[in-house]
Order: structure tokens, then sequence, then C-alpha cells
């Protein structure tokens, strides 16, 4: 059992308990999914889910659903939306493969697509702009720079997870923001949607300062319309918030945030090593994991359930060994599930909730699932001018290939040329072979930058063997932008948005998504004191060349001699006359006396 | 080799050789001059005929042409001076025809004695007059539809009626149509000989009561003063009502600080209390309405929190506390989204612990934000299981006292005045108090327009602020001559169009952007090149001209 297709079985038992009980049953459930995962890290999936009528919905009377968004989405039209806050990277070879499959995760920053409904792609487009506006305002995050050039219209690599009845006249739009900072002020707002705020039920646990210090942490809007086969449709929307935290980090107390060392005596030293002695140690691994309780790691207990929850709904799940001792508080009664490592709390309705598990030596370990592809984007090249682009994809199941789509969205500065798509093999004998690209590549979408008003989309479909890792390489320009264009912090780079991949599963309907990591593109950067110098420079040397020539022209050539004749003609050299003949009589003077 | 100018030396050259040893040169020939006269010439040409010119353009700003002194007229209510003739029908059905003439006559002769206020006056008419011109003429439907056009709307319709069992004449008006009943002894029918028959007073006096508050809303609009109690409370309830707009978004919120409830009957009773009085307003102004479900809403941690009151048994907020109730900062009472104001209903229902909730001053359970919306708080039976709680759910029947209330709120916060009872009546006074706030709106708009592109002759004005103008003066007019004509419905349309093309004009972004690089900026990054190009020119046409004037001193003096 992994931890994506644990998440999912809930969310499955979730539908299905849901499904089975009559309309009077809640229409709003919410999990909190932990695991600890290798490493002393704490994996940590909160998930909220409502449902609202279509007709409702479309009457604007919320219940479930936040208004706020709910309206902005009949005013842009978006059928279907798509919202990603992610911080961090998650570390797939410590802590295997994503929760949610990487559904409900973004790239590093702001991604957001959403199917809008239009008649055409400039009226959708119109629409998207209006969407990221209003979503920028709602969520305080730099929505509203997701423009033209930010704007994909990706054709394989998403597909409605909605029922659409019309879905001919629905645009997909994606755009990412890489560069944006995702913090305290749009976790607020993201509480601020939930019918319960943040003040009962799971959603009690976050805290800005806790949530933000994770290794990895990203927080998911979906709305989607579901509907059932006799046409009745409801509006649902799901907010994820995954984070994987650092126990020992999350442990330090809030007055005492500085890690100290610990003192000498607490040390556990290895004794077997020959240097060991008073002022020397190898510490000792522990054998144990770390013991923690949420109320350590969360700085808060859980504070009851959220009472539109059903009351039969195992809120909180924990995914440890069942013959480890857990500790609750009291009213909260366990349930094992029978896979041997899922237990489930139901909790009292009004009682703060905690959960501690204190420090023991455990023998077996929940098994953590490799994942399906391992990817891997760097820049490499150096120069101010060119670039290349380095792609590794690492399959490493021994039996299956992979099959999957690469995803790419590029800014218009960085030019890439496709012609150079170089593709190398390296089999399972670990010897690397130069392949044609189009050995590995079975289909391309591109459509090419327009500087100024689009970004590059690159959409590869691929096929990677078992046991191989293929690398993709192709080379790129970078493109001198306007004096106008560059940002304040020029110099740190341009951020390029990471690349998204989706592996297609033919028997898994779920699809499994992978993003790498985003990229700092440096760009040539001028000095930007410079124009105003050439301004000037040019200025001095036209007045110079000027003055000359209008000099030339309009001055009479004279020898010296009549220079000096026509000088004693001007005011000046008879004044000098006078003052020499002045000079001269004191002269006189002074001998006379003498 | 040494270059000097040479004009200074050519006038007195030949001066120089008598008085020098030194060789002087000859005196510079007239080909010369003349070049250097060429050449000085020729770059000013360039300068004069080329470079200003380009400067000129690249530099200078569009301003389209505003008929400034009409839009000034306008502002001073110099061109319209805005009048309500307000017909009204009487229809006597159990009269003769003369009978009910004289009645009409002398009625409208006593109402003209009682009108101090010139704008709005009442015009009877018998109801018979029209409805006979009809029937007579052949008229086709198009013809007929024209004649509707033209006629002014009837503001009233008075059925005077014979009752047998009265002393004095009695009045009931319909609450929904624009129907007056005016009951009278048949004993009472006025002889034509009687100049002020009793009946005629009684009608006069129930018109006029009618209209009374129109009126002086009305006349406190136009005049702008606010003298006098009466004045006093239309000012307060103008101040409250919302700006006119087109689409008002409603927006109703349950808020409430515990878990419960969380649901209400919102969609039938929204359709129960509220859809009949939304279609009533169709004419004036569209809406949309929105509902939303808020539970864990608390106060705010400023606000005063509620007391207990031993003596009402319930707890109590003070009213100067009552404006820090809405907590701004945690609760979603953002704007509708969408242009037009939003006007947030809120219904409150207090925690069990702090319930029966009331305003302590006058034990009211709702008030009115001015110019944002209602608030009213519904204190549900507690049920007593284990601990006293709401209850889950809000029936449409529990909910029907407080959408009572914000049906009233949103009467007031849209400006209807408070009397006549009647409610078509009270929208069709709604219609003239728009249509004449519109109107003043408007012209003012265009006045301060007018004003502005005069004290600032830096800004642009684009061609679509002058058509944007052009449209809003057409469309004053229309509604002046719409008002003088009695129709008001027409001159209400047309005072809509005019305030948002005088609202489009006067907030033209174009406009507003000031020069984002200034001269002073320019002259300084191009000071170098001005600088040392500008000095010898200017100083060779200096020389030049000096020359000029002294040669024809010269030519004068020979």
């Amino acid at each position: 059992m992994t931890v994506s297709s644990i998440l999912s079985l809930f969310l499955a038992i979730a539908v299905s308990l849901w499904g089975s009980a009559t309309s009077a049953s809640s229409d709003y459930h919410e999990q909190l999914f932990l695991e600890p995962l290798p490493q002393s890290s704490l994996l940590a999936s909160f998930n909220f889910r409502g449902n609202t009528s279509q007709q409702s919905f479309d009457n604007q009377h919320f219940r479930y659903f936040p208004r706020a968004l709910g309206q902005i989405l009949q005013h842009a039209h978006t059928k279907e939306l798509h919202l990603r806050f992610t911080t961090g990277r998650w570390d797939a070879n410590s802590w295997g493969s994503r929760p949610w499959n990487g559904s409900k995760e973004g790239g590093t920053g702001v991604e957001l697509w959403a199917w809008i409904d239009a008649s055409d792609d400039e009226e959708a487009f119109a629409k998207w702009i209006t969407l990221t506006q209003s979503l920028s305002g709602l969520f305080c995050a730099s929505l509203n720079f997701i423009d033209s050039t930010r704007t994909t219209r990706p054709v394989v690599s998403f597909e409605p997870t909605g029922n659409h009845p019309n879905a001919s006249s629905l645009h997909l739009l994606h755009g990412t923001l890489p560069g944006e900072v995702v913090c305290t002020e749009n976790l607020t707002p993201f509480l601020k949607l939930l019918p319960c705020k943040g003040k009962t039920g799971i959603s009690t646990l976050f805290d800005g300062h806790k949530l933000f210090d994770a290794a990895w942490q990203s927080m998911s809007v979906d709305v989607h319309p579901i509907c059932s086969s006799d046409g009745d449709c409801t509006v649902q929307i799901e907010q994820t918030v995954d984070m994987v935290l650092d126990i020992e980090r999350s442990k330090r107390t809030r007055d005492n945030p500085i890690p100290r060392p610990i003192p000498h005596e607490q040390l556990v030293c290895d004794t077997s090593k020959p240097y060991t002695s008073e002022d020397t140690c190898y510490p000792l691994e522990k054998g144990t994991d770390m013991a923690w309780s949420l109320n350590e790691v969360f700085g808060r207990t859980l504070n009851g359930i959220c009472p539109l929850t059903d009351s039969n709904d195992l809120s909180v799940c924990l995914r440890v060994p069942h013959e480890k001792s857990v500790f609750t508080s009291q009213g909260a009664s366990e349930l094992k599930q029978d896979d041997g490592f899922t237990r489930c709390f139901s909790l009292a309705e009004t009682e703060p909730f905690d959960l501690s598990i204190p420090e023991q030596e455990v023998h077996t370990k929940p098994p953590l699932d490799e994942p399906i592809l391992h990817a891997e984007r760097t820049i490499v090249g150096h120069g101010q001018e060119r670039g290349g682009m380095r792609i590794i994809f690492g399959n490493p199941s021994e039996t299956n290939a992979v099959d999957f789509i690469y995803f790419e969205s590029l800014p218009w500065y960085l030019r890439p040329y496709i012609h150079t798509l170089q593709a190398t093999i390296t089999g399972p004998d670990g010897v690397r072979r130069e392949i044609p690209a189009s050995d590995i590549v079975t289909e391309t979408f591109y459509r090419p930058a327009i500087d100024r008003e689009r970004g590059t989309q690159l959409e590869l479909a691929l096929s990677v063997p078992a046991a191989s890792t293929v690398t993709l390489t192709y080379d790129f320009e970078k493109a001198v932008l306007r004096y106008n264009e560059y940002p304040p912090d020029a110099n740190r780079g341009f951020n390029v948005a990471p690349a998204v991949i989706r592996v297609l599963d033919g028997e898994n309907a779920q699809p499994i998504y992978i993003r790498t990591t985003s990229l700092l593109l440096p760009l040539p950067t001028p000095d930007f004191s410079m124009p105003y110098n050439v301004i000037i420079l040019t200025s001095t040397v036209i007045a110079l060349a000027f003055g000359t020539v209008f000099n030339i022209l309009v001055r009479r050539v004279v020898s010296v001699e009549e220079a000096e004749a026509l000088q004693a003609q001007t005011l000046k050299a008879r004044l000098v006359g006078k003052v020499v003949a002045l000079r001269d009589r004191f002269r006189k003077k002074d001998t006379k006396v003498e | 080799m040494t270059t000097i100018n040479g004009d200074q030396a050519s006038p007195k050259a030949s001066a120089a050789t008598k008085s020098s040893t030194a060789r002087v040169p000859p005196p510079e020939t007239s080909e010369a001059v003349q070049t250097r006269f060429r050449v000085i010439a020729a770059f000013w040409a360039v300068i004069v005929l080329l470079g200003f010119p380009i400067w000129w353009k690249t530099t200078s700003i569009y301003r389209a042409h505003l008929p400034i002194q009409e839009m000034v007229d306008w502002d001073e209510g110099k061109i319209c001076r805005p009048v309500f003739p307000l017909e009204i029908h009487v229809a006597a059905p159990a009269m003769q025809i003369s009978e009910s003439q004289h009645l009409l006559r002398t009625t409208q002769h006593s109402l003209d004695d009682f009108n101090e206020f010139a704008a709005h006056h009442l015009r009877l008419k018998l109801a018979n007059d029209t409805s006979a011109s009809n029937a007579n003429g052949d008229q086709t439907a198009e013809t007929e539809h024209e004649a509707a056009e033209e006629r002014a709307d009837i503001a009233l319709t008075v059925r005077v009626l014979p009752q047998d069992d009265l002393t004095a004449p009695r009045s009931e008006i319909h609450a929904d149509a624009t129907q007056l009943d005016v009951f009278y002894p048949p004993n009472q029918v006025p002889l034509p000989s009687s100049s002020n028959p009793p009946l005629s007073a009684f009608i006069a006096q129930e018109l006029q009561g009618l209209y009374s508050e129109e009126k002086a809303t009305i006349a406190h609009i136009l005049s702008g003063e606010t003298a006098g109690s009466d004045s006093e409370s239309i000012s307060r309830r103008l101040r409250r009502s919302m700006k006119y707009a087109d689409t008002y978004h409603l927006s109703f919120s349950l808020f409430t600080p515990g878990p419960v409830p969380s649901s209400w009957d919102i969609e039938a009773a929204v359709k129960e209390y509220l859809t009949p009085l939304l279609d009533a307003f169709a004419p004036i102004s569209n809406f949309t309405v929105d509902t939303q479900v808020q539970l864990y809403a608390t106060f705010s941690p400023m606000a005063p929190p509620p007391v207990y009151d031993e003596a009402e048994t319930a707890w109590t907020l003070k009213k100067e506390d009552l404006s820090a109730f809405i907590n701004a900062a945690e609760w979603p009472l953002n704007p509708s989204i969408g242009s037009g104001p939003t006007l947030n209903f809120v219904l409150y229902v207090p925690a069990p612990s702090q319930s029966p909730m009331l305003v302590k001053e006058n034990r009211a359970s709702s008030w009115i934000v001015p110019q944002w919306g209602g608030v009213s708080l519904l204190n549900p039976p507690l049920s007593e299981e284990l601990s006293p709680s709401n209850p889950k759910h809000l029936t449409q029947e529990s909910l029907r006292p407080a959408f009572m209330t914000f049906s009233h709120q949103l009467l007031t916060l849209l400006g209807t005045p408070a009397t006549p009872s009647s409610l078509p009546l009270r929208l069709q006074t709604l219609i003239r108090v728009r249509a004449a706030t519109l109107l003043l709106s408007a012209s003012s708009t265009m006045g301060s327009l007018a004003r502005l592109t005069e004290s600032l002759p830096s800004i642009p004005i684009p061609a679509t602020v002058a058509s944007s103008v052009s449209t809003t003066l057409t469309h004053l007019g229309t509604t002046c001559s719409s008002l003088r004509d009695g129709r008001f419905a027409a001159a209400l349309a047309s005072a809509r169009v005019a305030e948002t093309e005088a609202e489009r004009s006067f907030f033209e972004k174009s406009m507003v952007g000031q020069v984002y690089f200034p001269d002073e900026h320019k002259v300084a990054v191009y000071l170098p090149l001005l600088g040392p190009i500008g000095v010898p020119l200017i100083v060779g046409l200096l020389k030049e001209v000096k020359r000029l004037i002294a040669g024809r001193k010269a030519r004068a003096g020979a």
C-alpha cells in the first residue's frame, strides 16, 4: 500500500459512504492523513471537500461553497478550476511517490489551470484574464501577472476531472508563476474558504509559522462539476494542504527557536570508534523514531470536529505499524484497518484531540513505494548568449516501460532550437548510447514563442524503456530584453516554470503527475545607468561635430598678422593697449625718481 | 592660423588700415557676407521650419473640443428647470358629465390654491376623455402605440363613488395599484352653482396628503437646502439611501458564532418574501440575489461585547456600538463581482449563551447601516435537550420576520419614501425622485468636467470623452422634456444613460493619466546636446541681426 493509494482508498470509501447515504447526510467532508516518513519527517495531508448542487450554485445560494470564489467562477464562466500554491521540493528518493499521485500539487510558486466556457479563443482569454485578476485579489497572490506570455493552452497534458455536458465549448488555459513566494497571506484566504474556518475540525492545526516552515508544502483548490448518470449535477470544491514537516525542526519551541547543540552528557557516542574520547564523539544512529505529538509538531491541538461533517466520518488517520502504541486524548476511539499499518480515529465532538507517539523500537516499517519515474531538469552551458536544457528521465522499473507526456512552457526570452533535440539512453547494461530523438519521442506538439506575446509551449509524448535512463538535451538562445523589461532584481535571474509530466497509466484511471523543480535562467543584464550615459556621450559628440562644422561655415579665415591687426581694432585690444600705456607711464615715473 | 569673427572687423576695416602699422586683411567681399548670412539663415530655417513643428507635433496632446459653455449652463441649471406635472385621472361613473367636469374644475382649483411649490403640480383629467378619444378615432395599432408614448404616465386614478350610508366623504387607497377610491354620500354631489363644494375640497386635500412627502423631497433635491425639520428627515433619508445604479447585488448572509444553524430555507424565503418586491422594482433597477451561510463568525475583538440586562432578561447592544457590530476583517462580506453596488443583509443568530440579543435603547432587533445594508438579529427558540442550542435548520416560516425587515430596509436603502401606503405609488415617486437626482448629478458632473478641463490645460481630452459628453447633453435634454411632458419612466431611462455617460467621460482613464516623463527631465537629459549647439547658433543669429541693423543704419545715414 502506498501513500497515494491509501489516500485514494479513503476518498473512495468516503465517496461510497456519501453515495449510499440519503441526501440529508452531510455534503461536507474533511480528512487528515498523517504518515511518518524516513529521516524524521512527517507527511500531513489535509483534505476538505464540499458539495453544492449545480442549481443552487447557479442561483448563488452558497452554503458549503465559498461565495467569493463561486461568484468569481460564474463571472469568468469557469467550469473547472485548479489552483496550486507550492513551496519546497518533494524528495522522491527518500520519501517515495507523491501524495495523491501528484495530482494535487503544483510546480514551485503558483500554478493555475481552468476550463473556461467561451465561444472562441479570444473570448476565453478575456475571461481568463478576468479570472486571474479576481483570484489575485481573493488569494493575495500576484496571479494578475499571468498575462499572455505566461499562458499556454496544453493539448494533451491535462484532462478535465469533472463531468462537463458541453465539453466542446470549453477552453483549457494554463498559467504559472514560478517566482511567486507562497506565504501566510495566501493561507488566510484559503482558510476563509472553509466552512469551519480553522475554528473547529482538522483545519485548527493550520499555523502559518509551521506550514511555511515545512520542507515541502502544497495547497490546492479544485472546483469541478460531478454529474450522475441521470443528469443531476453537483459542484464540488476540494481543498487540500499537503506538507512534509521535519519533526525535529517543528518541535522547537516558539520562544526558543534557535537550534542548539546537544549537551555533551546527552550525546550517545559510538564507543567502538578508535578516536572516541572526552571531546570527540561519533554520534550513534538511533534505532528508534523520534517521539512526537500533534501539539508538539503543529503547535496546537485539534479542536474537536467540524460539525458540518458526517458524524460517522473518520477524520484523522495515521499510518504507522499496528504494533506501535499511539496515545490519544480522551473521547477518541481508534479503529485499525486491515492492511496492518493504518488506523483511524473517531473524535469527540467538542473535546480537543491530541495524538502522541512515544519513542519506541519497532521492527516493521510501512513500505514506501518507488516513484514510477524520476525526472530532473537543469540548465547547462555557459556564457551570456547561449545555453542548453538537459532533462533526465529515469525508469526504476525492471520490467515495464513508462509512457508519459512531458509538458514545458518556456518564457519567450528563452528561445529553444528544437532541431538540436538529442537523446541519449543508458540501458540496464550501463552503456550510454546516442539515439535519434524520434526513437523515444512518439509525438510532439510545439507552439513557438512570439516575442513579448507568448511563450514556447512544448509537449512531448515519450516512452522510456524498463530500467533505463533517457537524457534529452536541446540548445537555446537567450534574448536580450529591453531596458524597461528587466525586473528590479535582474541579476538574480529569471524563473523558468517547472515542467509537468503526466504519466499515462493505461489500466489506472487516476493520472499520475510529476513536476520538476523550477529553474533560474541568467540573462545578459546591462548596466542600468547606461542609457543616460549613452545619451549624454552621444549628445556631446554630436555637439562637438556640429560646433566644428558651424564654425568653419560662419567664421572668416585670415593670416596671423592680419589677425593681430584686426585684434587691435577690437574693444579688447584697445583696452589692453590703454592698460599697457598706463603701465608704461608709471614705469617712466619710477625711473625718473630714481 | 587664428580665426576671428569677421563681421565686427569688416565695417571698421578701412579705418584700421590708417591707424595700424600691421597689414590688415582686405574687407570681406559681399559674397562672403552673403554666404555667412545664408548659412545662418539655413540653420535657423531647419530649426524653425522642421525642428519646431516636429517637436510640437510629437509633444502636443490631443484635446477634443467640448461644449464648455453648454456644460456649465447645465450645471448652473440655466438650460433646464425640471418640472413634475402629475397626471391624475378622475373617474366618476355615477355622475353626469357636467357634474364631474365641475367637480374636476373645483378640485383642480383648490389644489392649485394649496400648492406653493410650482415645479411639482397635479393635473386632473377626466378618465372618460381619453377612452372616448380612443373609441372615436379609428387609429391603427401603431399610431395608438405612438400616442401612448406621447401621452403622459397616469400617476393616479381617482374613482369617485357614491355610497349610501355615509355622512362625510371618505377615501381608501389600494395597496397594490395606483388607485384611490373616494366614497361620498350621494347628497353631496356638487352643485354647479357652488364654487367650493366639500367633496372637491376633500379630494384636493387627500391628493395633497398623498404627494406631500414627494413634493418635499423633490423640493429638497432641487434646492439643495437643508433647513427645516421636515427637510432634516428627508436629507437623512437621502443620506442613507444608495446611489442610483442599474443593477444592485443583494447579498443575504446568515452569520452565527457557533456551528448551528448551518442551513436555512433561503431559496423559498427569497422567492416568497422578496421576489414580488424585486419584480415591482423592475422598471427602476435590476437585482441579483446571492446568499451564504457563515459559521463561527465571531465579533471583532475591538467591538464592545453585548451586556446582559436583568430588566430585559436579554443581552443588549448599545446603540452607539452598533457600528462595530460587523466584523469587517473576518466576515466575508466582500462586494459582489460585476458592475453595480452590493447591498448586504446580515441575519445574525446569536450564540445560545447570548440569546436573546436586542438593541438596548429601543428593544429593536434590526438596524440599517447607511449605504451598505441592513442587519437583523434573529433569536430562534432554543432547544433544551442537554444544553440550550440553536436549531440546526431555519425554516421559511422562522425567516419571515427577518425577511419582512430586510424588505423594509431594502426599500429604505433604495430611497423609497415612507408614504403613501400604496407600493406602486411609492415606486412612482421613487422614479421621479431618481430622475431628478440623476438629472442633477449628471448636470453637475458635466459642470465639474468643464471646470476640470479649463483648469488643467495639460491633460488630454480624447475623442471618446467628447462623444460621451455630447450623448450626455442630448439625454439630459430628453430627460428634461420628458419630465415636462409627464413621462417619468422615459425621463428616468434617459437620465440613466446621461448619468452613465457623464461618469464615463469624467472618469476617462487616459485623461487622468498625468505626464509621466516631465519636461524638466527631458531638458536635463538633453542639455549636453542643446547647450553646445544652441549657444553658437544664437550668438551667430545675434551677430547677423546686429550686422543687418548696422548696415541699414549706414544705408539710412548715407
